[in-house]
């Protein structure tokens, strides 16, 4: 017991002297610097928080990794959709394109067969027309050529009573079988 | 027995608190030893962080995913604290202190300071001298009233007589006791932990501190989250008002 207190008491010394020799130095007293202690507990906190500080930043770690990925997977499939979205459009354009082209063309087609058609139509159009003017025109003119002789023989039949008098009818009929004789 | 006893008081006494290392700058007398080990903590803070932000990986990778957990972790508590909407800002800061907090506390838990012998006084966490928290505190003090200036403007005065003008002068003394508090709290936490620590070292030297030691780890990593998290808290309060009326009037 005795033994301890001197001990104590030569740490005491060193320490009382330390403070009051001034000045800086290293203090290599093991024990009064608590020396054992600190790497013990040192020791109990690496040994420990390692375990624990490692796992938590290897999960750390490893969710940031994944989550990485994971958007690098997303960003690229992305950019395949993109692409084949793209693709897409452009064969949708050309399919536009040649559809356009088509409907061009065939209204280009549509366009002169109706201008044909039309042209034929007003060419058979005039034809009946005027066909239509020639028959009216020679209708016309039998009814007018038959006005006219009706019209002559009613004048004809009008003044016949008073220009025919015997000697006159005689003439006629004496012409008349003189034409036949003669013939 | 009797010798026991009297060399028993000696060791005791050379414990006493209140022995510094003074630097005379102008006419202030500062407490070098506190100034050495903050130097050391912020020295070892900024290298971290230049360590971690010099090889920036997609996938953080050792310190970088160390000090990227830290900033997550602080982040936490700015937005446990602030909420979504106003953390950003005084991430910096919150943060700040909660790392200058907790690796001072554990330099002081952790690193054999002793090793290295004074003029006067000893290396210890710059968190045990009561000039380091009230500074903290302070900075505190003044980052809230910033905020609530900042948010509301002269408003900002409306809290103290916001629910009635009874409770002016608590509002008034709540300011000082903020900053009180916070720095007590720390100091003393800190302070008591080591001195334990040092007690039981000179009574027992061997393996009886070690369940206080690590105690002390544990309690000193609570200190730095519980000065970050009041201060977050504080500031939120500032920016915030009184109850929830602020929210009502908005």
């Amino acid at each position: 017991m005795s033994m301890t207190g001197n001990f104590l008491w030569l740490l005491a010394e060193a320490g009382t002297e330390a403070s009051e020799s001034g000045g800086f130095g290293i203090n290599f007293d093991i024990l009064e610097t608590n020396l054992i202690n600190l790497s013990i507990v040192i020791g109990i906190l690496v040994y420990f928080g390692r375990g624990f500080l490692g796992k938590v930043l290897g999960d750390r770690r490893s969710t940031i990794a994944t989550a990485i990925r994971e958007a690098e997977e997303r960003r690229k499939q992305a950019a395949a959709a993109l692409a084949d979205e793209q693709q897409k459009l452009a064969q949708a354009q050309q399919e536009a394109t040649r559809i356009r082209a088509a409907a061009q063309e065939r209204a280009t087609a549509t366009r002169a067969a109706i201008l044909a058609q039309a042209e034929r139509d007003i060419e058979r159009l005039r034809e009946t027309a005027s066909q239509d003017v020639n028959t009216e025109r020679d209708r016309a003119i039998a009814e007018l050529r038959q006005r006219i002789a009706t019209l002559a023989l009613q004048r004809a039949e009008a003044e016949l009573p008073s220009r025919l008098n015997d000697e006159v009818q005689n003439s006629i009929i004496n012409r008349s079988i003189a034409m036949f004789g003669g013939a | 027995m009797l010798s026991f006893l009297t060399s028993f008081t000696l060791p005791l006494a050379s414990l006493e608190v209140g022995h510094h290392f003074y630097w005379q700058i102008g006419n202030l007398k500062v407490h070098g030893q506190v100034f050495i080990v903050s130097w050391i903590v912020i020295g070892l803070l900024v290298f971290a962080s230049i360590a971690a932000t010099r090889n920036i990986q997609r996938v953080p990778n050792g310190i970088q995913n160390l000090m990227e957990y830290a900033l997550e972790f602080v982040r936490e508590i700015a937005k446990n604290q602030l909420g979504e909407k106003e953390y950003r800002p005084w991430l910096p800061f919150i943060g700040t202190l909660f790392l200058f907090i907790f690796v001072s506390n554990w330099s002081g838990a952790l690193v054999p300071w002793k090793l290295i012998k004074l003029p006067e006084g000893e290396l210890a966490a710059p968190t045990n001298d009561i000039n380091t928290t009230v500074a903290l505190a302070l900075l505190v003090s003044l980052a809230y009233f910033y905020a609530g200036f900042r948010k509301r403007g002269l408003g900002y005065f409306g809290k103290y007589i916001q629910p009635t003008p009874i409770l002016l002068p608590i509002a008034v003394l709540e300011d000082f006791t903020k900053p009180l508090s916070l720095s007590f709290r720390l100091f003393g936490n800190i302070l008591a932990d080591e001195l334990v620590v040092a007690v039981l070292v000179l009574l027992v030297p061997l393996f009886v501190p070690l369940p206080v030691m690590l105690l002390g780890l544990f309690t000193s990593a609570i200190q730095a989250l519980v000065f970050s998290t009041l201060a977050g808290a504080y500031i939120h309060e500032a920016l915030e008002g009184h109850g929830g009326e602020e929210h009502g009037e908005h």
